[in-house]
């Protein structure tokens, strides 16, 4: 049986083409699996052993995995005899329909997708099932599986816990496994703006705002990034360019009830001021620039460079809805000297309830691993240019000469920081209070010192209040 | 009698007693998505409630919403309903076009405007510019965007006023305006000594129905700013959903309904109160 075992942590000033070399390696044995319409199978396993069972799935709809997997549903039925139902809510219906199926005496679903940043709250709830003795399981995992292959970062973000410590990623306790897809964030620039400029693609902050300025023109913005109070704002934006300067956003942990926060760090506000000063070179109506507003900004040649998930490479490099297809470049976000160049780990993770109708949770795990597999997790890069949760979608030679862009995807999956306040139930109440004052400094209501300040209070109170911090 | 009312007793009890009753007890724990069951902590949410800056500032937008969209709808109300009561023609088919924007959905009403109002490809932005004019940042700045929500609400909601008070026009005894007329009243004496008195208790009712659905509302601010930018359309309606839906802080969101159901019985009280003791107008 195979031992599961954890992994390294990415260390400073890593070669980015070793690194590749390395996954390259164990992509090649992807290749022969990851073919669309190759069906997993090995002598001997019976993909039909569960046939007749009927599993549901929860999982999130309108992010695009939702209509891969029902393109792909006829072929699971037919390859498995399992008969899914997949239920696919907004992100907001789909917390609260998780959270009650997991806090009901039976839940009402087999196999449930949570967002990465929920892991502590559900995961680290005790809802989800050891997963270790399924995977180990030659008899209800086949081989060609190949858990070692899926992204260690986004293993450790969603499924590795110690519930005994509280803490994610760490120890060798699997209970959730990567899906429906991964991600982080990449820099977008425009090749031909830079080549007639005889400019470099920005590695560091200073060459990215100096880019900007020189390809700021009446036509196109020098750069852009998400100042709508979003989402993303902080999470995208703030926090890749706050932790490539150095900073670190929490010190101490919730269990030791001494988890501080530094959103009043000299990085802090270096990271906010930088957003800031480039807003004289950014679209006009970037403090209201959301997901969409740049993706159609990027994709209409309106923006000169921008970092941003690596996921919207889907329809920028789509021919047929993009006007800069083939005048974009990608690489990993800048950086400050001596920084590594990372992100934020985004992503998804998938399992099994522990409240699930026990007999059918062997067809649930081959259910969870059929959606998992290589083979659709290359369909979901091939057809959606959907961020895959295996190294070996990524390194697809095929893929690959098709989309560009993986190379630097599956570096900044490779590299992504699991965000430090993902660990406490209260991650989107903070990430809020940050977007609302970060929002408003973009808008000029507040300075940059102003605005981490009042974050830093606010996060203060909320900590204490919570608990996390004495 | 009882085999005829148990039905809608039963629907009653299930859909609107038994949830209240729950939504009021969940506001005296400290249920939230981690915590499981959620233990009983009596007012401690409500007086959380009374220091909470963010209360308070979703106070105070639902109160601007309430009193800017309400007072804007009456006007306007009144005043197309007046227009129409002149039975120009072919005015019964511009009067069912102003119907349109009522029977949209809210959401769809917030997204919609939401799209015409983008800076970037927005129609009404484009329109502005083609004759040579700036267009304001409608959802850019906090006090535009305060406007631009009210402006949409009155757009979509004035024909519930004028189609309320011009009904109501529509009914009031003609022989009272010709004997104020052969008495040599003109139109602004009329209208200000006999048509508005008159009208008055069709005015007083859809104000008071529009003004607790304004401080309800929810689907337009969050299809239209989402409560932005930094929280300046964020209503009491907006801010209990973040805490109930996107912070799954259930046992604070509960709390926060239930402030909403006071002010909202203490305002229609006083309305109501104020109502019943002015005098009728006789003259």
């Amino acid at each position: 049986m195979k031992k599961l075992g954890s992994d390294n942590q990415p260390r400073a000033g890593a070669n980015r083409r070793d690194m590749l070399r390395l996954m390259g390696g164990a992509g090649l044995a992807g290749t022969l699996v990851g073919r669309p319409g190759f069906l997993l199978a090995q002598e001997g396993f019976d993909w039909r052993q569960f046939a007749g069972t009927k599993i549901s799935m929860l999982m999130v709809g309108g992010e695009g995995d939702d209509r891969a997997f029902a393109d792909l549903l006829a072929e699971f039925t037919e390859q498995t005899g399992i008969e899914l139902e997949i239920t696919a809510p907004a992100l907001g219906p789909l917390i609260e329909t998780t959270l009650q199926n997991l806090q009901a005496e039976q839940s009402g679903y087999d196999v449930i997708s949570f967002l990465g940043f929920l892991t502590t709250q559900q995961v680290g709830a005790g809802f989800y099932d050891r997963l270790n003795d399924y995977i180990e399981n030659p008899a209800i995992t086949p081989i060609e599986w190949d858990y070692q292959d899926f992204l260690q970062p986004a293993l450790r973000n969603v499924g590795i816990f110690n519930l005994e410590t509280g803490e994610r990623g760490v120890g060798d306790d699997v209970y959730a496994i990567p899906g429906t897809h991964s991600g982080s964030v990449i820099y977008f620039y425009r090749k031909d703006l830079f080549e007639a400029a005889g400019l470099e693609p920005a590695r560091t902050w200073d060459e990215f705002h100096a880019a900007a300025v020189a390809l700021n023109s009446d036509e196109v913005a020098g750069a852009s990034f998400i100042g709508a109070n979003d989402f993303s704002l902080a999470l995208v934006d703030w926090y890749t360019r706050f932790i490539t300067i150095g900073g670190q956003l929490m010190t101490g942990s919730p269990q030791n009830k001494d988890f501080m926060p530094h959103v009043d760090s000299p990085e802090a506000v270096r990271a906010l001021q930088m957003m800031i000063d480039l807003l004289p070179y950014a679209p006009e109506n970037v403090t209201r620039y959301g997901f969409a507003e740049n993706v159609d900004g990027f994709s209409t040649g309106k923006i000169a460079q921008m970092i941003f998930w690596s996921t919207i490479a889907g329809p920028i490099f789509n021919p047929e809805n993009s006007m800069v297809a083939e005048l974009t470049g990608t690489g990993p976000v800048p950086a400050d000297e001596g920084q590594v160049a990372r992100a934020i780990q985004g992503g998804w993770g998938i399992s099994i309830p522990k409240n699930s109708d026990p007999a059918k949770k062997d067809a649930a795990w081959l259910t969870l691993v059929w959606f998992t597999s290589k083979r659709v997790n290359n369909y979901l890069v091939e057809a959606y240019q959907i961020d895959a949760n295996r190294t070996s979608s990524f390194t697809d030679p095929a893929l690959v000469a098709k989309f560009p862009y993986l190379t630097d995807a599956l570096a900044a999956a490779s590299t992504a920081q699991t965000l430090e306040t993902a660990s406490i139930p209260e991650t989107f109440q903070l990430n809020d209070v940050m977007n609302v004052e970060f929002n408003s400094a973009l808008l000029g209501i507040q300075d940059a010192p102003t605005a981490c300040a009042k974050v830093q209070e606010q996060w203060l109170a909320m900590l204490r209040s919570a608990g996390h911090l004495a | 009698m009882l085999f005829l009312l148990g039905p809608c007793v039963l629907y009653l009890l299930t859909f609107s007693i038994y949830p209240l009753i729950y939504s009021l007890r969940l506001s005296f724990t400290d249920l939230d998505a981690a915590g499981g069951g959620g233990d009983w902590v009596g007012l401690r949410n409500y007086a959380n409630l009374l220091v909470d800056p963010q209360f308070w500032n979703a106070t105070r937008n639902s109160a601007i919403m309430v009193l800017a969209s309400v007072t804007i709808q009456i006007v306007a109300g009144v005043g197309l309903a007046l227009f129409f009561n002149l039975h120009l023609t072919g005015s019964w088919i511009v009067r069912g076009i102003l119907m349109l924007p009522m029977l949209m959905t809210p959401i769809v009403v917030g997204l919609m405007w939401r799209a015409l109002l983008n800076p970037d490809w927005g129609l009404v932005d484009w329109a502005i510019e083609s004759v040579g004019l700036n267009p304001p940042d409608w959802l850019g700045s906090v006090w535009m965007a305060m406007l631009t929500l009210v402006l949409v609400d009155c757009w979509q909601w004035t024909p519930f006023v004028l189609l309320i008070v011009f009904a109501r026009l529509q009914a009031l005894p003609q022989d009272i305006f010709e004997a104020a007329r052969v008495d040599g009243a003109g139109p602004f004496v009329i209208f200000r000594r006999i048509t508005l008195p008159m009208l008055m208790p069709a005015i007083l009712f859809a104000g008071l129905f529009r003004a607790v659905d304004a401080f309800r509302s929810f689907d337009l601010v969050f299809g239209l700013s989402y409560g932005g930018p930094a929280r300046g359309t964020t209503t009491l309606a907006f801010f209990a959903f973040q805490h109930g839906f996107q912070f799954q802080n259930y046992g604070y969101a509960a709390a926060i309904s239930y402030a909403m159901l006071i002010i909202l019985i203490v305002g229609t009280a006083a309305i109501l109160r104020y109502l019943r003791v002015q005098p009728v107008d006789r003259s």
